[in-house]
C-alpha cells in the first residue's frame, strides 16, 4: 500500500482553504462581526439589505463546508500511525471532526434560512442569527479535544522515529487553548468574550488560519515518510 | 516499526482517555441537573409565564458555556468503548456502527437541546410562544432523540453477545439490550403532553433513567477491568 491515496486528498486542503477564505471575506455578517446587542428588528434589516450575498456565501459554505474533513481524516490516519497501545485517539478525533463538522453546517443553515424570507417576523430572522452565532462560535468542546487527542498521541509515541515532532504536540495544545474562550460567548453580548469579541471572533479565525497554514505541511511530510509503510488499521 | 526502549505505561493512551469518562459523566449530571434545572424535565403542559420564567434563567447560559467547552470529551468516552469493541471477536461493522452514531447523537441529543434551552435565556423579549417552541425544542430533542441511540446500543449489545473473547461479560450485552429499549419506550414523548408517557413521565423519563444511570456505572467498571486485563502482547504497540 502506497501514500497516493492519501497524498491526493491531502492536497485538496489548500483550494478548500482558499475556498474558505473567499467565503470569509464576502460574508456580509462578518464584515464586521453583528453584534449580539443588535435588536430584532436591527438583524431583519441586515438580513434584508445583504439578501443577496449572505444567500451566494450561504450556498458555497454549504457546499464547502465537508471540504476540510479530507485533511483531517489524513491526520486520523497518520496518528493511528503513532506507537500507542490502541487506536483510541484516532476514533475520538473521527468523532470529534464528524460532530464539529455538523455543528458549522446547521450554523450555515441558520444563517440561510434567516436571509431566504425576508419579510419573516423580525423575531424569528433574529432567533436565527442568535443560533447561527451560537453554532458557529461556542462548540469548541469538540476541536479542544480533536487538538489534545492528537497532541497526546505525539507525546506518547514510542516510536524512536516519531511519527510528528514534538512541537507539533506543543503547537496543538496551544492552538486548543487558544481556541477555547469560544464557548463562553455565550454569557456575554460585549467585550472580548462576546462573539463578535476580540477573543471569540478574530482570535478564534486567525488561530484556525494559522493552525491549517502549519498543520498542512506538517501532515504532508508525515505523509511523505511513511513510504510504503502499511499504516495500523483503524 | 522500531520502538524506542523506554516503556514504562504502554496502556497509558488508554488509561488517559479512560480517566475523561468519570469527569464527562460527572459533568453532564451537573450541568443538565443542578446548574440549569433542566433535569428531572419540568412538564410539558407548564403554563406560559412558568416556560418564560424557566426559559429566561441565566444558569441556562452557564450549563450551555461549560456544555460547549466539554462536550468533545462525549468523543472520547465512545471512544474508550470502540477500543474495547476492536478488540472482540466481531466485524468491525459494529464499531463503525457506534462511531457514527455518536457522531450524530452528540449534536442531536447534546448540543442542539441544550443550545434551544440557552438561546431563550440569551435575549430578553422574545415572544413568549417563542420561547415555548424553543422549550418543546429542547426537550424532545433531548429526551425524544432516539434513533442514533439505538443503532449505538444495538452495536454495542450485539458486539458483546456475538464475542468470542470474552472482552465484556454476555450479561452487560443483554442489560445494553434494555438501554435499547429505553428508547422505544421514550417514542410516545413526540404526542403525549401529561401521564407516564410524557417526556415527563414515569415510563420514558423515570423508567429510563433507573436503566441508564446504573449502567452507565457498570459499563465505567467492565471497561475499566477490561483495559486491565488487556495483555502487553495483544497491544498495538507490543
Amino acid at each position: 500500500m502506497n501514500t497516493r491515496g492519501q497524498r491526493i486528498l491531502l492536497w485538496t486542503a489548500p483550494p478548500a482553504m482558499a475556498l474558505f477564505t473567499l467565503a470569509f471575506v464576502l460574508f456580509p455578517v462578518f464584515a464586521p462581526p453583528l453584534s449580539p446587542t443588535m435588536t430584532p428588528e436591527q438583524v431583519a434589516a441586515f438580513f434584508r439589505e445583504h439578501h443577496t450575498a449572505i444567500l451566494g456565501v450561504v450556498i458555497l459554505c454549504n457546499l464547502i463546508a465537508g471540504s476540510l474533513v479530507p485533511l483531517f481524516a489524513v491526520i486520523a490516519v497518520q496518528i493511528s500511525r503513532t506507537a500507542t497501545s490502541s487506536s483510541v485517539f484516532s476514533y475520538a478525533y473521527i468523532i470529534c471532526v464528524g460532530t464539529g463538522t455538523t455543528a458549522l453546517i446547521l450554523a450555515d443553515y441558520c444563517w440561510g434560512v434567516a436571509a431566504f424570507r425576508p419579510d419573516r417576523d423580525p423575531q424569528l430572522i433574529s432567533l436565527l442569527n442568535d443560533m447561527a452565532w451560537f453554532f458557529f462560535i461556542a462548540p469548541v468542546g469538540t476541536i479542544v479535544v480533536q487538538n489534545l487527542c492528537f497532541a497526546a498521541s505525539i507525546y506518547l509515541d514510542e516510536r524512536s522515529q516519531p511519527i510528528f515532532p514534538r512541537w507539533v504536540a506543543h503547537f496543538n495544545v496551544a492552538a486548543a487553548l487558544l481556541l477555547a474562550p469560544g464557548a463562553f460567548s455565550v454569557l456575554f453580548k460585549t467585550g472580548p468574550l462576546a462573539w463578535d469579541g476580540s477573543a471569540s471572533f478574530t482570535l478564534r479565525i486567525v488561530v484556525l488560519a494559522t493552525y491549517l497554514v502549519v498543520m498542512f505541511p506538517v501532515v504532508l511530510r508525515a505523509v511523505n515518510r511513511q513510504g510504503s509503510e502499511q499504516a495500523v488499521l483503524v | 516499526m522500531i520502538l524506542a526502549p523506554a516503556r514504562r505505561r504502554p496502556k497509558l493512551d488508554q488509561w488517559l482517555a479512560f480517566a475523561t469518562v468519570p469527569f464527562f459523566f460527572t459533568l453532564f449530571g451537573i450541568v443538565f441537573v443542578p446548574l440549569s434545572g433542566m433535569m428531572p424535565p419540568r412538564s410539558p403542559s407548564s403554563s406560559p409565564p412558568q416556560i418564560v420564567d424557566f426559559m429566561q434563567s441565566d444558569s441556562l447560559l452557564v450549563a450551555c458555556a461549560i456544555l460547549t467547552l466539554c462536550f468533545g470529551l462525549a468523543p472520547l468516552s465512545n471512544a474508550v468503548y470502540l477500543i474495547q469493541i476492536k478488540r472482540m471477536s466481531v466485524s468491525p461493522v459494529f464499531r463503525y456502527s457506534l462511531m457514527v452514531g455518536s457522531m450524530s447523537g452528540a449534536i442531536v441529543g447534546m448540543l442542539f437541546p441544550m443550545f434551544c434551552f440557552g438561546l431563550g435565556a440569551f435575549r430578553t423579549g422574545y415572544d413568549p410562544s417563542v420561547l415555548a417552541m424553543l422549550y418543546d425544542f429542547g426537550y424532545l430533542a433531548y429526551i425524544g432523540s432516539l434513533g442514533c441511540f439505538c443503532v449505538m446500543w444495538l452495536a454495542f449489545g450485539l458486539a458483546i453477545i456475538l464475542d468470542t473473547n470474552s472482552v465484556l461479560p454476555k450479561w452487560l450485552g443483554y442489560y445494553t439490550v434494555w438501554q435499547y429499549v429505553t428508547e422505544l419506550m421514550a417514542a410516545p414523548v413526540w404526542i403525549a403532553t401529561s401521564g407516564p408517557f410524557a417526556w415527563n413521565g414515569l415510563m420514558t423519563f423515570w423508567f429510563a433513567m433507573m436503566i441508564y444511570v446504573p449502567w452507565q456505572i457498570i459499563v465505567y467498571v467492565c471497561i475499566h477491568r477490561s483495559i486491565k486485563n488487556q495483555p502487553d502482547d495483544e497491544l498495538e504497540n507490543a
